[in-house]
């Protein structure tokens, strides 16, 4: 008999009904929801404080309504779509026929993949929104204020979309890990957040590890600092949004991090879900 | 004819076979281990229909998910037509009906099967067909447009069989398939399996309903602890060697006591003087077809 090579066409198939079922639930559009509220909003319960400052509230808001939300979006969703595949024993169904573990683990990762894009998309696109019709506003009232030009650049607003996509992804596939091996889904959302936590001090680790003087604390600095992605890396929103475009060599930089820790968490959840009973 | 073909004729593969098969599940942080199935030893020939029973915890549902590769074996061999089932390629002969099925809820029918369909490698012109026939097959073409959330018990083993046979398997692992149906819809589903059987294709089902597993199965294996504890062929099992049952009009006692004296001369016995019943589900089938309900699985 014939071997069944893994096929990325049945990964894809798999990944368009993870996200096919996670539009058709309520939780992505109740996320999407709140976050266009908070965007929005920040239109209105600015500190009043004309100029250029206002322009980079709304982009904070934005941004940080992206950051909040989409990190919840991306563990909930990630625990969600993978547990109810055991739960509903749906898994049983998909994986009796000839298909790789791997290619389900991938089609699951790639179906959230694509959710936190739209709704990443959906965000930036609206928030660019916000920033050039309030933008135009501020130049009509203000035009002294922008006389050396426009404030906004929405190129590195796109970039700052991308690189929260990029955290989110590297958030989904470490969240994705823990759930290849563990028995409840509590278990795995409290830990998705755990992690979502320490890689945001993660930084605290790297100057412990550069700082500290005993062996053991550079042991351990260094296993954080090696083992939990820094996410102030993607956090580039304050530099791009009110600024030119930083190189692309610094973004490139920080996307090959993202990819690096998605291909090993990745890796990791496809060894640790093939030897899963179910 | 070659003389070394004569000599030595090509083995036909078991459709299933399974050698000392053992699984333990580790039941505590002590190392206490439950042993689900106990060196286990079955052969399926291919175009049989074999049933798997025995009680609830005996062990069916854990040899079916070792044979589909969803669980390793502590110990022993499983084979899908010559190929270990541990290899992704041994699954794709196979069409798999679980246990009281639960679908994603999000499609229709017709999309899960399409979904399926895909996944098992089917494409092109002929796809859209091959859902629509296998769902007329099991009666759902008139429900395959609503979503899979909406559907009762009976119509999601129905579906459920639709996803098993949409990729034309050559073995077809039920695990009781006529749970939650109406016997209305189990006689239907019988009467698919041996249609299934004709084709030339191997049925292995668990069922509980013993009456109709001996009805269509041709061989049967009873589980209990995970042990093999009865295998063989449903006459074989079923049947009292060396006994008749002659069905004739009432008898008077006068000429019942007769026959006994003609029996008693040629040193015979009547062992048992029974009124013929009917099954139960027989009568229930028959009324409710002369009532104009045709079986539908």
């Amino acid at each position: 008999m014939n071997a069944v090579p893994f096929s990325p066409r049945r990964a894809l198939l798999i990944a368009h009904n993870t996200l096919l079922e996670a539009t058709r639930q309520k939780l992505f559009a109740f996320f999407a929801l709140l976050a266009l509220a908070l965007v929005l909003g920040a239109r209105w319960f600015r500190d009043f404080n004309f100029g250029a400052p206002e322009l980079k509230f709304l982009a904070d808001c934005g941004f940080g309504a992206m950051a909040f939300f989409g990190a919840a979006l991306a563990i909930t969703a990630t625990v969600q779509l993978f547990f109810s595949e055991l739960e509903h024993r749906t898994a049983l169904t998909l994986l009796a026929k000839p298909v790789w573990r791997a290619e389900f683990i991938l089609g699951k990762f790639l179906g959230i993949v694509a959710l936190l894009g739209a709704f990443c998309l959906l965000l930036t696109a609206l928030l660019a929104t916000v920033l050039w019709w309030r933008e135009r506003e501020l130049m009509r009232e203000f035009p002294e204020a922008f006389a050396p030009g426009r404030a906004i650049s929405y190129a590195s607003v796109a970039i700052a979309g991308l690189l929260q996509w990029l955290k989110l992804a590297v958030l989904a596939a470490l969240t994705l890990l823990v759930a290849s091996f563990a028995q409840t889904q509590l278990f795995t959302v409290v830990t998705g957040f755990f992690i979502l936590v320490s890689c945001h001090l993660q930084y605290l680790a790297q100057d412990a590890y550069v700082r500290t003087g005993s062996w053991l604390g550079r042991v351990v600095g260094g296993a954080l600092v090696s083992i939990l992605p820094n996410f102030q890396l993607f956090a580039l929103a304050d530099s791009l949004a009110m600024a030119d475009a930083p190189p692309w060599s610094q973004v490139a930089r920080v996307a090959l991090y993202g990819l690096g820790y998605i291909a090993a968490a990745g890796a990791l959840a496809v060894f640790s879900f093939r030897h899963r009973e179910l | 004819m070659p003389a070394a073909l004569v000599a030595n004729p090509p083995a036909v593969a078991a459709a299933l076979e399974l050698h000392g098969l053992v699984k333990d599940f580790a039941i505590g942080l002590r190392g206490v281990k439950l042993r689900a199935v106990d060196h286990l030893d079955l052969r399926v020939e291919p175009g049989q229909i074999y049933g798997l029973l025995g009680p609830n915890g005996s062990g069916k549902s854990t040899t079916i998910k070792l044979i589909l590769g969803l669980l390793q074996p502590t110990a022993g061999t499983c084979r899908i037509f010559g190929v270990s089932s541990a290899r992704v390629e041994a699954r794709r002969d196979v069409g798999y009906l679980p246990e009281a099925p639960d679908f994603y809820r999000h499609l229709t029918g017709r999309e899960l099967v399409r979904f399926c369909a895909r996944l098992c490698g089917l494409g092109g012109g002929t796809l859209a067909a091959r859902c629509a026939d296998v769902l007329a097959l099991v009666g759902m073409s008139e429900a395959a447009d609503r979503r899979v959330g909406t559907y009762s018990k009976g119509m999601l083993q129905r579906l459920g069989l639709a996803q098993a046979l949409v990729h034309d398997p050559a073995l077809l692992i039920l695990d009781e398939p006529t749970a939650g149906v109406d016997p209305l819809g189990a006689a239907a589903m019988a009467g698919l399996f041996l249609k299934l059987k004709a084709q030339g294709k191997t049925v292995v089902i668990t069922s509980h309903l013993l009456a109709q597993m001996e009805e269509i199965c041709d061989r049967v294996a009873v589980l209990d602890r995970g042990r093999l504890v009865l295998e063989g062929a449903v006459p074989d099992l079923v049947g009292r060697e060396g006994r008749q049952a002659l069905v004739v009009e009432t008898l008077s006692p006068a000429e019942l006591a007769e026959l006994r004296a003609w029996l008693a001369a040629r040193g015979r016995t009547l062992e048992a003087v029974e009124t013929p019943r009917a099954r139960l589900d027989r009568v229930f089938l028959q009324r409710l077809e002369r009532n104009g309900r045709a079986p539908r699985p």
